[in-house]
């Protein structure tokens, strides 16, 4: 399956420290990719060099990357993609709308500069993106200013704009982590379904392994400016490659199970920090001296790859 | 429901806010709404629930940062519901809290050691060189060394800040921990090191915990009782194996199979509550889910419906499921 969106060895410095450190993924048609890792592992700022939201300082460089099967360069996406084939669905949903205007203006305002629409046609199409997000009285919300909506109507409405454009991807990054238990669940569901009615893909940007586990069909594990790990959920929930990533997974699911976590000693590099090798050796329980001075290599298994020494296969550790 | 032995017993804990709605209007916020919970030591008992469900309010009744406007609050046997002045001061050396975000709650002016041996020279009128001693032991305990104490907090990783924390809140042997969402700003793999800090400390000195959260993952490994609170009131309430195996409330259920677990065999469950919280702000008389709750009848309108104990220890305010 040709990707819809690929990456090769994407990196960003913002003042002289590395945040990305050569990132490769790509997204295929129709699935959602969910991006997860620690604090400054570089999720956000992967989605924000797709959709040329930088901050000034920041330097970016890329081998190579394509969206739908053209030479796409990241750093100017602005005219070229970024709301008309990429949207994005924020963090802050209320933060993110503007506060002076009206919810209707704003999504009006959005599809007459995406779609050229007149004011009448762009109403109706408003009111439509408002009800294909499941909003049962669109006619009130769209009158309404955004704080007069609960977060988790906010945040339809930002679903509803990033539709606007009729993009071809979606991407959320945290798109629930402010709101509650039961709201969260419904957006999710909802993000899940818009997707796939508008022949979209979506790439979910999250901390949460659970959220992952709910409605991602591939997740890539960051780690330290890089995806060290790249799979199907099933896979790897089953059994990661990455002696992190599976660390990880086995952690959130022995809490889960209430069972006692497995300990990862040490903690997240910061940007900058002298790094082995491998950025994981100092803080892996396979590490050899090999992590420390050869840059991990790429290996493919089962519907799974990743950079690692010693990934956890039975196959590569009996050859 | 409560004995001698607690470590905290509430009764009846209510807390209103008059919340001014015009010139000569007010309304009054519920935030707390008739509580009555009570912990054994070693024990960890977790409150669950939205934003707005008043678990933050009970924490600061409980600790007396804020007066209730009615029940009482027992610590270790002794009512410090209307406590005051020094009493209240050496009481607070048995009750101390750990807050969610570590970096806020440290003083960025402090030392880690002074911030660690500010409640024994508060509570235990100890000398600051008599400290240094214990404050040593306390952050070799909690995970650091102890030349941690010269260090400032933004010298600090988010999870060194956090055990900081944990050590100030454990320095004066308290019986009683309020852990508010101690984990929710920390990342996974830190996130994992503190639950199980807190918890061998827990085994270690017997001492018992107030956990609030949202985070039902967490919660279902750390706690031993659970109370699930929404609008002010405590609608569930029992060992947390057992809630977690049989929620009876609709909203605790809700709650449950709302939250994505880390399994992707495992759908969750979107369920069927109506709309969003509603306002606490002069709530009907009846059950505060009320107009959300796909079971209700007449009679959850109008008639509050009070905890009832359906197997042993297990309790449950609803008209349809006691």
């Amino acid at each position: 399956m040709s990707a819809l969106l690929e990456l090769h060895g994407l990196e960003v410095e913002i003042e002289g420290l590395p945040i990305l450190r050569g990132v490769d993924l790509e997204v295929r048609p129709g699935e959602i990719l969910g991006v997860v890792g620690e604090t400054g592992a570089g999720k956000s700022m992967t989605a924000r060099s797709i959709l040329d939201l930088l901050p000034a300082k920041a330097r970016l460089s890329f081998d190579t990357c394509t969206f739908g099967g053209e030479d796409f360069i990241p750093a100017r996406a602005r005219q070229l993609a970024r709301g008309h084939r990429i949207g994005f669905v924020p963090q802050r949903p209320r933060g993110s709308l503007n506060p002076v205007f009206r919810v209707g203006k704003q999504i009006v305002d959005t599809l007459r500069r995406l779609r050229g629409m007149t004011r009448k046609e762009a109403k109706d199409e408003a009111l439509s993106l408002l009800r294909s997000v499941r909003i049962t009285d669109p006619e009130r919300v769209y009158r309404s200013y955004p704080h007069e909506l609960s977060g988790g109507m906010c945040q339809r409405v930002c679903i509803a704009i990033a539709l606007a454009g009729e993009p071809e991807l979606i991407i959320a990054d945290e798109p629930t982590t402010g709101l509650d238990v039961t709201i969260q669940a419904e957006i999710l569901k909802l993000l899940g379904e818009v997707i796939a009615e508008h022949n979209a893909a979506g790439m979910l940007i999250t901390h949460d392994l659970g959220v992952v586990a709910d409605v991602c069909d591939r997740v890539a594990v960051m780690y330290a400016g890089r995806v060290i790990n790249l799979g199907t959920t099933v896979e790897i929930y089953r059994e990661a490659l990455h002696p992190y990533a599976n660390q990880l997974v086995s952690i959130a699911s022995s809490l889960d199970s209430g069972g006692t976590p497995q300990e990862i000693p040490g903690r997240v590099p910061n940007p900058g920090d002298d790094l082995a090798a491998c950025a994981f050796a100092p803080r892996c329980f396979r590490a050899e001296d090999d992590c420390f001075q050869e840059e991990p290599p790429l290996v493919h298994i089962e519907g799974q790859m990743a950079f690692c020494h010693h990934p956890l296969t039975s196959e590569v550790v009996s050859a | 429901m409560t004995g001698p032995t607690d470590t905290l017993a509430l009764r009846d804990l209510t807390k209103i806010f008059r919340i001014k709605t015009g010139t000569f209007r007010h309304a009054d916020l519920r935030a707390v709404d008739d509580v009555s919970v009570s912990i054994t030591p070693g024990r960890t008992l977790a409150v669950v629930g939205e934003s707005g469900s008043g678990k933050t309010t009970l924490a600061r009744l409980i600790l007396r940062l804020i007066d209730p406007t009615q029940g009482s609050i027992r610590l270790e046997g002794t009512d410090i519901t209307q406590m005051k002045g020094a009493a209240l001061e050496d009481m607070r050396g048995r009750m101390q809290i750990v807050f969610q975000d570590p970096y806020d709650s440290l003083s960025p002016w402090q030392t880690v050691g002074r911030t660690v041996a500010e409640p024994l020279l508060l509570h235990e009128n100890m000398s600051r060189q008599d400290a240094t001693g214990p404050v040593a032991a306390m952050l070799e305990r909690v995970g650091l060394s102890p030349e941690h104490a010269r260090r400032y907090p933004h010298e600090l990783s988010g999870g060194q800040a956090q055990r900081v924390g944990i050590a100030r809140a454990m320095i004066t042997n308290p019986a009683l921990v309020v852990l508010d969402e101690p984990t929710s700003s920390l990342d996974m793999s830190v996130q994992s090191q503190i639950l199980l800090l807190l918890q061998s400390l827990q085994e270690e000195r017997n001492i018992s915990y107030l956990f609030i959260s949202h985070d039902l993952t967490v919660v279902r490994y750390i706690a031993h009782d659970l109370a699930v609170m929404y609008l002010g009131k405590v609608v569930e309430s029992g060992p947390a194996a057992e809630v977690f195996a049989s929620p009876r409330h609709p909203y605790t259920e809700a709650l449950l199979k709302a939250a994505p677990r880390p399994d992707p065999h495992y759908k969750t469950d979107h369920v069927h509550l109506l709309g969003e919280q509603p306002s606490a702000l002069d709530r009907a008389p009846g059950c505060p889910l009320f107009g959300r709750c796909p079971i209700a009848e007449d009679v959850c309108a109008d008639m509050p419906q009070e905890l009832v104990e359906i197997e042993a220890g297990h309790r449950v305010a609803c008209w349809k499921r006691t």
